[in-house]
Formats: structure tokens, sequence, C-alpha cells
């Protein structure tokens, strides 16, 4: 998701053609091409520069309705909902052939899900095979604690900074919360402490993207990956 | 003869012309179709040729369309029965290309929602606990993009909590 304004000039988005399996979007204003992915723009007026990022949640309807009870969601479009993805969607899109040169030394196949952050110009690619696995990883990126964990849902995705006042803290789950070794605190899954002594303190989100290995690595070529059986 | 008509070797260089708008016309328009083609590796000198000739061609196709038109006029003038024929045949594929060159093909296959329309939580019967939703939350504002849908239409333009953005997928 990106901010539609630039340099003070607000822009309006179509899709305009595919680069590597991932589309081009194309202003009516300029005409300039920019990569979905990455917010970049590619060719014209503003080559060179990038989108600002606007923080995005991909969670399942359920959490996203538990903790947004006033939200709104996007309408279908009964003109061309029979379009849309079937519900499956996610096992059929597996199947899809991959165009790009895959690298024989990957452990991880082109098509499999991985949950990507960026920290401190960082990549860093969890398996969503690791997530299942261990619901909730530990990690030092750079010299920034982080904890990157998956809902009860077994699909949602969320990651955060460890640290609260200058104090590194080592989470575990419990009963589908999250429990900090230090004080006992019990925090949820949108990272906020509910109860203990740290209660009411909101740790700083870290923005998920779920992806395809294969696309993942094009957009962040020195990324490193974290596998199941690490 | 009538005096206002081309000479035969006038008309030979016309038909010539018109063969070469035809030519120049069609392959503008062509290259980028193949080259940003779904499922196929796109490189990224591939990709700068196509940024400009999907620039240009909207100028250049009208220009020969303007120019087929001038030309067959004057071929039509004194033209026999063949070369009337020729002529609309010669003229389609300027014009189709002309014409193609103004649309956006991508948006045939995906519709875009350039008035996206919302439900509350209670109203959205369309998508299941299960399904993933992309969210955002500005300024206390909090909005959910079900990805089946947004896998569609890939783009779309909102306004949230007083910030326009665009959400993409």
């Amino acid at each position: 998701m990106w901010e539609s304004e630039i340099e003070g000039k607000k822009l309006t988005f179509h899709l305009a053609g595919i680069n590597n399996q991932n589309f081009i979007m194309r202003d009516d204003e300029t005409g300039t091409w920019w990569q979905q992915v990455s917010g970049e723009a590619m060719h014209g007026a503003f080559k060179g520069r990038q989108l600002t990022n606007v923080f995005t949640d991909e969670i399942t309807f359920a959490v996203w309705k538990r903790e947004h009870p006033n939200g709104r969601v996007l309408r279908p479009d009964d003109r061309v909902s029979k379009n849309y993805e079937a519900a499956n969607w996610e096992e059929e899109y597996e199947k899809l052939r991959v165009v790009v040169p895959v690298d024989p030394n990957d452990k991880l196949k082109p098509r499999a899900l991985i949950a990507g952050i960026v920290v401190n110009n960082q990549p860093i690619a969890y398996a969503m095979e690791a997530l299942r696995q261990q619901r909730l990883i530990l990690n030092v990126i750079d010299a920034t604690p982080i904890f990157i964990a998956l809902g009860e849902d077994n699909k949602s995705v969320r990651a955060f900074e460890r640290k609260v006042e200058g104090r590194t803290l080592e989470f575990f789950v419990k009963e589908n919360q999250f429990v900090d070794a230090e004080t006992g605190s019990t925090w949820d899954f949108t990272g906020k402490a509910i109860s203990g002594a740290l209660a009411g303190k909101q740790l700083k989100k870290i923005s998920v993207l779920k992806d395809y290995w294969f696309d993942w690595k094009i957009y962040h070529p020195d990324t490193s990956v974290y596998t199941a059986n690490q | 003869m009538q005096a206002n008509t081309p000479s035969k070797t006038g008309r030979w260089k016309l038909w010539m012309a018109l063969l070469l708008l035809v030519v120049t016309t069609l392959v503008i328009v062509a290259i980028p179709v193949f080259v940003i083609m779904p499922f196929k590796a796109q490189t990224s000198a591939g990709l700068e040729w196509s940024y400009w000739l999907r620039r240009v061609s909207p100028w250049i196709t009208i220009t020969a369309s303007v120019m087929a038109l001038a030309f067959g006029i004057k071929l039509w003038r004194g033209a026999r029965w063949w070369s009337r024929i020729a002529l609309p045949i010669f003229l389609a594929p300027i014009l189709a290309a002309t014409w193609f060159a103004h649309q956006n093909h991508f948006e045939w296959m995906f519709n875009p929602l350039p008035n996206a329309a919302y439900a509350t939580v209670a109203e959205a019967n369309f998508v299941n606990d299960n399904d993933m939703v992309l969210a955002v939350e500005i300024n206390g504002e909090a909005v959910a993009y079900p990805v089946r849908q947004m896998a569609y239409h890939h783009v779309v333009s909102d306004v949230v909590g007083g910030k326009p953005i665009t959400a993409t997928y």
C-alpha cells in the first residue's frame, strides 16, 4: 500500500503491465511506470523516486474484525465478482509456474510462502513452514531484537521490535498470547501488553509482507532466509 | 485521366507509403503487448522499449491514421474497382492499431474499481473469517481490503483518515 501523493502531487494509478510476475502501474498524471511491490518508479518523470509505504497488515478477516469492529470493508464489484479468485486460490496459485531463473542452492522452493520483513535495511524471509512449526521466532537483526509470530488462525503473521524502555524482552507463546520472560506480562496479537507489570505498553510493529520466495528474492537479492530445519 | 489524380508512379508510391504505415502501426502496438505479457520473463531493456512505445504510440498512430486517410482519398479518385477494394484492407489495420494504442488492455483482463464501495463489519457477508485481508489504519480509521478482490482489481484508490492512499496487491 502506498501513499498516493509524492512531492505534493496526487497521483491516480492504473494497472499497466507485468514485470517478472509483479505488476506495473502507471499514473494518469505523469505517465510514469511504477513497480507495485517496491513502489519504485521505473520509467518516466518520477524515475528513481519511491512512493511512501503505508503500514499494512495482512491478516485474516476474523483477526481484523475483532480488532476493528467499527472498520469498513471493500465491497466486491458485482459486475466482475465471478472473475474473483476461488476461495482456495492460495492452493491454486502454488501450482502456477515461475518464469524467473531459480537458484539451485535455494533452501526453499520458488513458490514457498514466506513472511518477509526488512529491519535496518536488512531483509529476512521467514518460511511460513518454519512459523507453523515454531509459532514465534526470536531474532536479533543488526542489533535490533525482534520477534515474528503466527496467529492462532495459522495464517496471520505479525512482527515486532521486542524492546521496551531500553530493555530487550524474550517472548514465548502461552495459550495464544505472548508472555515476556522478564516481567511475565501478557501481550496480545496487536503487540499490546494486556496484563502484568508492562500492561498498556505497545511494541513497535514491523511490516510483514507475505510473498512467494521467488518474488521476495527478486526485490531483496541480499535477503537472509530462515527455514524450518535450521 | 483527371488533372488532380496522381500519375501511375505517384499512385505506386502512395500504395507503398500506405503499406509502410500498416507495418509501422502494427509493430508499434504489438511490441509492448508481446514484451509485457504475463508468465514470461521481462528484461529491463524490453521494459524500457515498451514504456516508450506505449507512451508515443497514441500520437504516432493518430498521425499515421490521418496520413493514411489522406493517401486513401487521393488514391480513391480515379481508382479501378480492385483498388477500391484494396483501400479498406490497408486502412482497417491502421485504424485498429490506433484504437488499440488508446486502450489499456490490462484493464480488460482486470477491471478497475473507480467507485469503490465499502461495507460495515456486520454487512460484510461476502468475506469469510478465514479469508485474508490487507488492513490499514490511519488516524483511527480502519479499512480492510479482502485479498480475493484485490488479486483481481490490483489497484484501489482510497482516502483513509484523511490521507489519499493506493491499495495494491
